[in-house]
């Protein structure tokens, strides 16, 4: 079942146009990566999927629905920064989004117990730091337990130990079947945790799709020689190979080339051994999310 | 939707000052009015007469709604300050419903005031002029229209606070609007006319007090009685609840 669907969504500021017709969809169970440079569209999407910013054209669609406050409850969001009362307590804070999103009060206790915040829960909210000021919106999506989270930059402001434990988070209530949509520019993260990836640049899509396929897209094959045979003749034989292309020399030695969707590493090597082209070496390189991001966003 | 306005707002040591300096300013001013000369007579405790006592006391308080007004413009924009309209919406909450807690709020406020102005009332005359405070039933519709009018300058002070979303701004021109800017646009209208613009309709609902005597030497005035005021001020309350609610609709969060 889609969760979140977009359909050509637009948003202008004045004469910028932030977004241009804009479609994705995400499904159950996944957790999709938002990624872009700073000023893609990243917030903005989320501005309007989560009902907080007027679309100029387009349709959000929650749970096959339009949205509403029903399903803006099963969503529990963490837009750009944490929003509390800053001279309300962490508890009073969380008691007040409770009532909002008509949770449970007795739930307020576990999500100040996750924030590991349960000791300061009666300090304003102005004296956190920025990290507590982060951890305490992260419980606060967590309360009413929601379907769907959608987290804008959740490790902003985080320790590296904090960084690390929002990732096991997400991957937990990943596991437990939740769907997890997450903005971030930090690619690293990203490719840790999830399962599909929408690359924004300018308010526009440049790819989306699940992570495995974004990244196979351009892995490439590292092909290695004795020393006793000259690069010349696998080039040679390369050149023959209509379905390899952008071959070229590698710094720690040898060549790398990549393969047209359909071939696969162990095709080219009998390719090339059939050709008299004895390889000493061969290994797919992945592409690293960094490489393929800054590909897509050149 | 009520509970969650008082989260917010009982722990609000702003919000408590506030209503603490309006009943304070209201008491003492009501005080020291007694001590007042006026052509070498003093009021003395004959100001605190029932009945009269309730349509002078309403009169004196309409002065402070600006008090009340700050007060909600501070709630409202705060929310604006904080992005938490926006995280109650991302909550869950609708516009509409966002709107409708600070509708709260004002009705509270405004009872606040009914409540203030009946306390220092029933102080002053049961203790400045205990002999007339079997009549004190008689007049107390006057208070009530008083809350109709603390209802229209909260209304005033909300639409004020939604529209240009920063307290300083606001209170500059929910203060100019209130006292420069339609009583400049009065005078330029005729009488007929100007007696309809709101500020004007929620002053008519609590009249200064001897206006009759006053138009007997100035002419009759040609504001409404309060209670021609009192329904025109609730469309007025009305409108400007609405109009919050489409400035909001129709803006990003």
């Amino acid at each position: 079942m889609s969760i979140l669907q977009l359909d050509n969504l637009s948003k202008r500021y004045g004469g910028t146009t932030a977004l241009r017709g804009l479609s994705l969809q995400v499904e159950a169970g996944s957790v999709y990566g938002l990624l872009g440079p700073n000023g893609s569209g990243k917030t903005t999407t989320l501005g309007l999927a989560l009902g907080v910013l007027r679309a100029d054209g387009g349709e959000v669609r929650w749970f096959g629905q339009p949205i509403s406050s029903q399903s803006k409850r099963r969503v529990g969001a963490l837009l750009e920064t944490p929003n509390f009362f800053p001279y309300l307590s962490a508890r009073q804070n969380l008691l007040l989004a409770a009532d909002v999103k008509r949770a449970a009060p007795a739930t307020v206790d576990a999500a100040l117990d996750l924030a590991g915040l349960t000791a300061r829960q009666h300090d304003a909210f102005r004296g956190f730091s920025l990290g507590m000021k982060q951890r305490l919106a992260l419980a606060s999506t967590l309360l009413g337990s929601p379907d769907v989270l959608v987290l804008d930059e959740p490790t902003n402001g985080l320790d590296p130990q904090g960084i690390a434990e929002v990732r096991e988070l997400i991957q937990r209530l990943a596991a437990q079947g939740k769907t997890i949509i997450i903005a971030s520019h930090l690619l690293d993260e990203i490719e840790k945790v999830c399962t599909h990836v929408a690359v924004l640049q300018r308010g526009e899509l440049r790819a989306a799709g699940p992570v495995s396929s974004i990244l196979a897209a351009t892995d490439r094959v590292l092909l290695r020689l004795d020393a006793d045979i000259a690069p010349a003749t696998l080039l040679h034989a390369l050149g023959q190979l209509p379905w390899v292309t952008e071959v070229r020399p590698e710094t720690g030695g040898g060549h790398s080339a990549v393969l047209a969707p359909g071939h696969t590493p162990a095709e080219l090597n009998r390719a090339l051994f059939a050709s008299g082209v004895v390889l000493a070496g061969l290994e797919m390189r992945q592409r690293s999310l960094e490489a393929q991001f800054l590909e897509l966003t050149k | 939707m009520l509970r969650a306005e008082l989260r917010k707002i009982l722990p609000y040591r702003t919000v408590w000052v506030i209503l603490l300096l309006y009943v304070l300013l209201l008491a003492g001013f009501v005080a020291v009015g007694g001590s007042v000369t006026v052509n070498g007579q003093q009021f003395g405790d004959t100001l605190y007469a029932f009945p009269a006592l309730w349509s002078r006391l309403a009169y004196v308080a309409s002065y402070f709604n600006l008090l009340l007004g700050i007060l909600l413009i501070i709630l409202i924009t705060d929310e604006f300050q904080f992005r938490t309209f926006r995280q109650q919406v991302i909550d869950g909450r609708s516009v509409a419903g966002l709107v409708q807690g600070k509708l709260a709020v004002s009705g509270l406020l405004a009872l606040y005031g009914v409540l203030a102005v009946l306390g220092v009332g029933l102080f002053f005359g049961f203790t400045r002029s205990p002999d007339t405070v079997g009549r004190a039933a008689e007049t107390v519709g006057a208070v009530l229209l008083y809350g109709v009018q603390a209802l229209g300058y909260l209304a005033v002070a909300a639409l004020v606070g939604f529209l240009l979303r920063k307290s300083g701004l606001a209170f500059l021109a929910f203060l100019l609007y209130a006292w420069i800017l339609e009583p400049l646009l009065r005078l330029t209208t005729p009488d007929d006319i100007d007696r309809y613009f709101p500020v004007k309709i929620f002053d008519s609902l609590t009249p200064t007090p001897g206006q009759e005597l006053l138009n007997t030497v100035t002419g009759p005035s040609s504001a409404l009685l309060p209670t021609e005021a009192a329904p025109l001020a609730l469309v007025y309350i009305a409108l400007f609840w609405a109009l919050s609610y489409l400035v909001l609709r129709n803006r990003d969060l």
